[in-house]
């Protein structure tokens, strides 16, 4: 298809997003504040622990680890489930069912314009930063590339699970609910509050059957090259498996708009 | 540059009816419509058969809730007839919706497309991209535009900081951007004064003039009817009652002009006059005879009157049209 039309999205979404830079810098003080929680959380519980290794990681691995996952769940998270189910509440997605391509694509590349300029404002500082005070605690490599294509991967599951709610937005009219428990599963199930090694055993089984670990556990273990995430051990395993979930929730979030707009045209809305 | 096919809209008895639930009221109600299969059929649109040639500009009319939406998002493809065929610009909205958009543009009077926290020129742009139009088809557009209205500085002017008018005008420009065959212009002039009316009935006209553009207007100001309808399609719950130019509409009910009169004691007195019956001639060699005239005046029914009339008549379901005057006293519009 056409790049242009796409390209263009994307850059009126970077241009729109930087009008707002305000927000910006709301996120990270809330970003501070979530994390002195995190920090003294964490701590209390490597205290209360009798080794300095929990479940295979120091407490600074676990830090640095929640410090990166906050920081991509800001470049991640685009807010989508809100934005549509309020333009579909409003009536205003007719203005974008009325633009001469999917609405999939549309939503995608004008939000992709977010993503872009939230990696530069609060990921790639925040990874700076990091990398800086832990002193080498990051390994630097061929992992960042690795890094890079899963975050990529991350992206689009992350997008495809959003839009598959929206969806459901689009039968529920009332979205504040879903959304919620969009969102607490997502950040449960994905490893961006807990990693997924502290999970119990048969949870954990049941978790890396989910798409939801493609988004946050992937991307930051390969980061942070742990055993299982390695070119040597694994990763090829969950980088095909970060493809797979794409191909699929890309196919079911397609058929699910589909017949979902179709029963709108056809009831009205 | 003349568009090649020559139907640009064909209706045939195109049927939209919506499955609602019937809601009940109260605590106990709203608790039991959670679970309530009780749906009852809503016909918005009822067997409209239409067919718009290309370049026209078609007055789309009727009371609130006639229907009008409804039709125009049927036209556009976002809903799908339950029945009855439709075809817009040769193929059928709803099953190439992205395509029929590439052909079309929309206005929502209550709506924006623009993008709201960008100055107007980067939605320009934007749009460019999105409907791939060529530069030089682009810049000729502007040029065009920068002719026909004021346009440097609204372009460098953040949509929400616009005003009510210049959004209007910015949407409606926005919407003949990518020369579709077709513009849709929902209420293009609610809300908006006078000389904006104005200037966008001028745009309206110039853009149709120019580009052979099809438009479909709908609207509750008679004024853009009289401005710019070459024919107007009138529908009420969902039927159409009235397809004909504005010429027609005026005598729809018959034709009628309005006799004023000044006699001496400067009272002016107003006579309603049904040609089939009479004309005015007689009517003022009558007042001739039964004392001196000072003054005369001869007034046509304004469209405003007749619409009226169509739609209260609608409503009495053809109910004896007991003389016009009668609404003319409650419309309190002078002539």
């Amino acid at each position: 298809m056409n790049a242009r039309k796409y390209l263009a999205l994307t850059r009126a979404g970077i241009i729109q997003e930087l009008q707002f830079r305000m927000g910006t810098f709301i996120t990270v003080l809330g970003n501070l504040i979530y994390l002195t929680l995190v920090y003294f959380l964490w701590r209390s519980i490597y205290a209360s622990s009798p080794t300095p290794v929990v479940n295979g990681m120091t407490f600074n691995d676990t830090i640095i680890y929640l410090v990166l996952a906050t920081a991509l769940f800001n470049f991640l998270e685009m807010y989508l489930v809100w934005n549509i189910s309020r333009k579909i509440q409003s009536g205003e997605i007719v203005m974008d069912l009325l633009k001469p391509m999917s609405y999939r694509k549309l939503m995608f590349f004008t939000f992709f314009g977010d993503n872009i300029t939230t990696f530069f404002l609060t990921f790639l500082p925040t990874f700076i930063v990091v990398f800086i005070l832990t002193k080498g605690a990051i390994p630097v490599g061929t992992n960042l590339i690795w890094f890079v294509i899963s975050v990529g991967g991350a992206l689009l599951v992350n997008y495809f699970i959003d839009f598959f709610v929206s969806t459901i937005s689009l039968y529920t009219e009332s979205t504040w609910g879903i959304n919620i428990v969009k969102e607490s599963i997502v950040l449960l199930f994905s490893g961006a509050t807990i990693p997924l090694v502290f999970f119990p055993e048969k949870l954990r089984v049941v978790v890396k059957c989910l798409p939801f670990r493609c988004i946050y556990d992937t991307p930051l273990n390969i980061l942070l090259q742990k055993d299982g995430y390695t070119p040597g051990s694994g990763m090829w395993t969950m980088l095909g498996l970060q493809l797979v979930w794409c191909v699929a929730l890309c196919a079911l979030t397609g058929i699910f708009w589909n017949f979902s707009v179709r029963r709108i045209t056809v009831n009205g809305g | 540059m003349k568009k090649e096919i020559d139907q640009a809209i064909v209706m045939e008895n195109v049927v939209k009816e919506f499955k609602v639930l019937n809601r009940h009221e109260g605590l106990r109600g709203s608790i039991r419509d959670l679970f309530s299969r009780d749906y009852r059929t809503v016909t918005a649109v009822d067997n409209i058969s239409i067919s718009i040639p290309g370049g026209q500009i078609v007055g789309y009319l009727g009371p609130n809730g006639a229907g009008k939406s409804t039709t125009i998002k049927m036209m556009t493809g976002v809903l799908e007839p339950t029945s009855g065929n439709l075809i817009v610009n040769g193929c059928v909205p709803y099953k190439n919706r992205t395509k029929n958009c590439e052909n079309i543009g929309v206005v929502f009077g209550q709506r924006s497309q623009l993008w709201w926290s960008l100055p107007l020129i980067e939605s320009f742009r934007l749009l460019k991209d999105i409907y791939l139009i060529p530069d030089r088809q682009y810049d000729e557009m502007m040029k065009l535009y920068s002719d026909l209205v004021d346009l440097e500085p609204l372009l460098h002017k953040t949509v929400r900081q616009m005003s009510l008018g210049q959004r209007t005008l910015s949407d409606i420009l926005a919407a003949f951007l990518h020369d579709p065959k077709i513009v849709f212009l929902d209420e293009p002039t609610i809300g908006l004064d006078v000389s904006m009316k104005a200037k966008i009935r001028d745009l309206i006209k110039e853009l149709n003039r120019m580009k052979q553009t099809t438009v479909i207007l709908t609207t509750h100001d008679m004024g853009d009817v009289d401005a710019l309808c070459e024919r107007i399609v009138i529908i009420d719950h969902g039927r159409m009652i009235y397809d004909n130019d504005i010429d027609h509409l005026k005598s729809y009910f018959g034709s009628y002009r309005i006799l004023k009169v000044r006699l001496p004691g400067d009272i002016w007195e107003e006579t309603v006059i049904d040609e089939s019956k009479t004309d005015v001639m007689s009517v003022i060699s009558d007042y001739q005879k039964k004392g001196k005239l000072l003054d005369i005046k001869l007034e046509e029914i304004s469209t405003e009157e007749v619409i009226k009339k169509i739609y209260e008549n609608e409503t009495n379901e053809r109910k004896k049209i007991s003389g016009i005057d009668k609404s003319r006293d409650n419309t309190g519009i002078a002539v």
